[in-house]
């Protein structure tokens, strides 16, 4: 058969692919929880404590279970049976956490009763209903306040509040030990110092506020012993796994599917109580159950994001040399651990080295609960807190020293020669270049235009300020032995009849552009057009295994696999397509794929096409010896080490006297995230990362009062960053590929929330100098800029 | 939160004082009560509608007056709840002669669950000054009637 050569493919890997997923989900043509809809399928509401701390006394369900269309009105204590304590993530003790409570409320939101009705509407009004009488309890709402003995104690054995309490320092973490080492190295640096700064800042509470709210199915099929679980989630398999284990089911026994998933940022990594209670109702009632999280309930009960209380000091020579960082921070966790709450602050001192080569360290971590919703991972989970207090301090000498913030970082950068670099907290970089990334920012910023356009604007009495941060994160989580759930990734490729190709990806995107990005990973590797792949995710029924979407592991850990289990495809489809030219003596290890044909490198007219190919494999006739039909693999990737991307963030701030308000004017951001795949979606990551790192900065915080009564569960409250916000970004990147993964790819879903925040701050800082300003605290609210301007000292 | 203020009126506080403890005049002058009734030596049970955005639903509540000196001052302890959360408040209320009437001071501190607490000071402010206003023009007419 003669096949009509077909047009010359250009490679796609490092070309702007627009997201093949956009038209459907900007069309409403995208299925999301909510628009799951079963025969018979019946609806919860949860009846919610409104008090921060208490006893439960009595409930009284009689006229929510009278009420018609209710089916089932059942409380915490009762649904105990049939429930045990939620799992966790972290090897870190932690008290028994109930789905709904049991005994004692512990933050306003924790769910105490549940209604199953025929509609949301009837379940909610039952719910409602339902009288609770507490005994209340006095709130413990500040973490420090918490750690005093008199203070009130939320979980019996945590005396003082106390969930984990860490402890490390000295010259570096001995490798063969994993124990720091003598620390007195640390007091001598300081007493030695020429100059220490100490500050005390706070890392303030956050709401991840993902577009789309929680929301879960589930049916239980008792026939078939069977439940499918469908979730937005980050991570369907391990839903899967934590599903089964309490609902006393195996894994064989669980379907889970993520369908489309509005969004995340580390909120919906955590497998939440109403995931259990809906899989245990459905099989309860011998019904499917649906539950969608309204916009209020996720401020209350969708794990928060940061609030760490920092106590920061760093020592340097008169030469901008820094000489040594002590670090004492608490962190308010909130009222329960759940997946992976104690340990998103340890990654806060784990990366609290950035890019500086710093002698000694000490480090002391105190997790605190308090009246609040419990926290959890937040886009940057614990690296923008960590970068945020570094980069401030570090600009806080500078300032002392009066030195360029670029130069004393530039001073203190680990030399591009010393990769892989181990650092004081026992991490090792992979790979690093700081410092072109440093000059590019601040060639594509003009730094000194900006400082002269500074100090014209300060000569016409506006108050104007610039701002620079330098970060290194970590990414691509794994391996293993650091991610309790395993730190791999696995994938799928099938090669179809007609040489279409499916594929499968354990990394569940929710915003991430898998299909795109992973789309033109295959049609590079088998040179076959883009819209000849599909990319299937996020069901447990369809993709065999996987770990989930967190930690910007995608690309890392997942394109990886993906790449992997290509591989295997591909040489399978050699060998068919080699089969096939036996005429022609070829051999599989000479040939390539071109242009949508298997041919002999360097001679197209030896070649065979790929879909022919394909139809072979499922129809072979003969069967090559030694061979079985079809092209169906897989590939599981294991990383040796994370990726540590990095880069240097530039900001302009104008403060309004009169009001107190801060716009942002300019916004510089160079990142090196390693090899890009897609660049039009990297950059899309890390303009949605730099909206919510300067939405910390600026905007956002969440605010309880003295009874533990939160105060900002709306959008009329808590305040988003909106487009009008921010100013057109201006992105650039320098490139220093990975050597842990085969892709040289790094990671940058979480780039722009870790070092945009402390830019924009050090550029307000800057910007209030002038009045004697030291330090303000976040979010750079109008009112407190103002006080500033008016009053000068901190906030 | 903290509530306070002053109104005028022209009464003698001597009555102004009879009719705010006056179940009876309390019941009509309460804005949205649906039920107001003696349970006990100075408590009360109240069943109260508000009609207003998102505090909108029906309250039930106790009201327990102490601390009496007439016919100066006195205390009240409140407690309510309904469908949008609760509210606990502890007030004082003080009345002194002005020479042509008598000027009432009331100082309350609020405690709110649930949306009311929310809410904040955003709305729950402005919705008990409105709600006080209602009852401090409906006492004023009941003083007017029975002064004159």
């Amino acid at each position: 058969m003669t096949i009509a050569d077909g047009p010359a493919l250009p490679k796609l890997i490092g070309e702007r692919v627009k997201r093949r997923e956009d038209p459907r989900l900007i069309q409403g043509q995208a299925t999301y929880v909510d628009d799951i809809k079963l025969p018979g399928m019946l609806h919860l509401a949860f009846k919610r404590s409104d008090i921060a701390h208490g006893v439960i006394r009595s409930i009284d369900t009689s006229a929510a279970a009278a009420m018609e269309g209710v089916e089932l009105v059942i409380t915490g204590a009762e649904l105990a049976e049939h429930l045990g304590p939620m799992p966790i993530g972290t090897p870190f003790p932690a008290p028994d956490h109930f789905s709904v409570a049991t005994d004692k409320v512990r933050y306003v939101g924790e769910p105490v009763a549940v209604v199953v009705a025929e509609d949301r509407y009837i379940a909610r009004d039952a719910a409602d209903a339902i009288e609770v009488e507490y005994d209340e309890l006095p709130a413990v709402v500040d973490p420090e306040a918490a750690m005093e003995a008199d203070s009130a104690t939320l979980h019996e054995g945590f005396e003082r509040n106390i969930a984990v309490e860490s402890y490390w320092g000295g010259t570096g973490v001995n490798p063969e030990t994993a124990q720091p080492e003598d620390d007195s190295a640390v007091d001598a640096a300081f007493a030695e110092a020429d100059v220490v700064v100490s500050q005390r800042m706070l890392n303030q509470r956050l709401a991840p506020n993902a577009m789309e709210p929680r929301g879960v199915v589930a049916q239980y099929e008792p026939g078939r012993e069977y439940l499918t679980v469908w979730s937005a989630t980050q991570n369907p398999h391990i839903l899967r796994t934590l599903v089964a284990a309490m609902m006393g089911l195996g894994e064989h026994q669980v379907r889970a599917v993520a369908p489309e998933v509005g969004g995340g940022f580390g909120c919906k990594i955590n497998i939440y109580g109403e995931e259990y209670v809906a899989a245990a109702l459905s099989r309860l009632v011998k019904a499917p159950v649906k539950w969608i999280e309204d916009r209020t309930e996720a401020f209350l009960t969708t794990t928060h994001g940061r609030d760490l209380l920092g106590y920061i000091d760093l020592a340097a020579k008169s030469d901008g040399t820094i000489t040594g960082l002590k670090a004492r921070i608490i962190a308010d966790i909130g009222a329960y651990e759940v997946l992976l709450t104690a340990m998103i602050p340890t990654l806060t001192g784990l990366m609290m080295n950035g890019v500086y080569r710093l002698p000694v360290v000490r480090h002391e971590l105190t997790e605190v609960f308090t009246n609040k919703t419990p926290t959890d991972a937040y886009r940057g989970a614990g690296r923008p807190e960590g970068l945020y207090f570094l980069e401030r301090a570090v600009d806080m000498v500078a300032r002392e020293l009066d030195m360029d913030p670029a130069e004393i970082r530039r001073k203190n950068f680990v030399p591009a020669d010393e990769f892989p670099f181990a650092t004081q907290s026992g991490l090792v970089y992979d790979s690093g270049n700081y410092e072109p990334c440093l000059d590019k920012a601040l060639e594509v910023a003009d730094w000194q235009g900006l400082l002269a356009e500074r100090d014209a604007a300060r000569a016409e009495g506006r108050i104007v300020g610039v701002g620079l941060s330098f970060y290194v994160e970590v990414c691509g989580l794994g391996p293993s032995a650091v991610v309790p759930t395993g730190g791999w990734e696995h994938s799928g490729v099938t090669v179809e009849r007609g040489g279409k190709v499916t594929a499968t990806t354990g990394a569940s995107p929710h915003g991430q552009g898998n299909e795109t990005t992973f789309a033109q990973m295959l049609a590079d590797h088998f040179s076959i057009p883009l819209e000849d792949i599909t990319i299937l995710h996020g069901d447990t029924g369809v993709v065999k295994q996987g770990i989930g979407t967190f930690g910007s592991r995608s690309q890392a850990v997942g394109g990886a696999a993906l790449i992997s289990a290509a591989g295997k495809a591909g040489d399978k489809m050699k060998q068919f397509a080699a089969a096939l030219m036996t005429d022609q003596e070829v051999s599989p290890e000479d040939l390539v794929f071109e242009d949508g044909r298997i041919q002999v490198e360097g001679a197209p007219e030896v070649s065979k096409t790929f879909a022919e190919v394909a139809d072979y494999a499922y129809v072979p006739v003969p069967l090559p010896p030694g061979m079985e039909p079809g092209v169906s693999e897989e590939a599981f990737f294991e990383p040796e080490n994370n990726t540590y991307p990095f880069g240097c963030h530039i900001s302009m701030v104008e403060v309004d006297r009169d009001t107190g308000e801060t716009k942002l004017l300019k916004l510089i951001a160079v990142d090196d995230c390693g090899n890009v795949i897609n660049p039009l979606i990297v950059d899309g990551q890390v303009h949605g990362g730099l909206a919510q790192g300067i939405g910390q900065a600026m905007f956002e915080e969440v605010v309880y009062d003295e009874d533990g009564q939160p105060v900002t569960a709306s959008f009329m409250d808590y305040v988003m960053p909106r487009a009008a916000d921010l100013p057109v970004f201006e992105l650039d990147r320098t490139v220093t590929p990975t050597p842990i993964n085969p892709l040289g790819a790094k990671g940058v879903g979480e780039a722009g929330t870790i070092g945009s925040t402390p830019c924009v701050v050090n550029a307000a800082v800057d910007a209030l100098a002038p009045f004697g300003v030291t330090h303000i605290e976040m979010p750079l609210r109008p009112e407190r800029m103002w006080r500033l301007i008016n009053e000068g000292g901190q906030s | 939160m903290e509530i306070k203020g002053e109104q005028e009126f022209n009464g003698p506080r001597e009555l102004l004082y009879e009719l705010l403890l006056d179940p009876d005049v309390l019941a009509g002058a309460l804005p949205g009560v649906e039920r107001f009734e003696e349970v006990g030596p100075e408590t009360y049970e109240s069943t109260m509608r508000v009609g207003i955005a998102s505090v909108r639903g029906t309250y039930t509540g106790r009201v327990e007056v102490l601390e009496q000196a007439p016919p100066e001052a006195y205390r009240l302890r409140i407690d309510g709840s309904g469908k949008p959360g609760g509210v606990r408040a502890d007030a004082t209320v003080e009345l002194s002669e002005n020479g042509s009437g008598t000027t009432m001071h009331y100082r309350a501190e609020v405690k709110a669950r649930g949306t009311i607490a929310r809410l904040g000071g955003r709305l729950l402010g402005g919705v008990a000054r409105l709600l006080i206003g209602q009852f401090f023009k409906s006492i004023e007419q009941q003083v007017d009637d029975r002064a004159a």
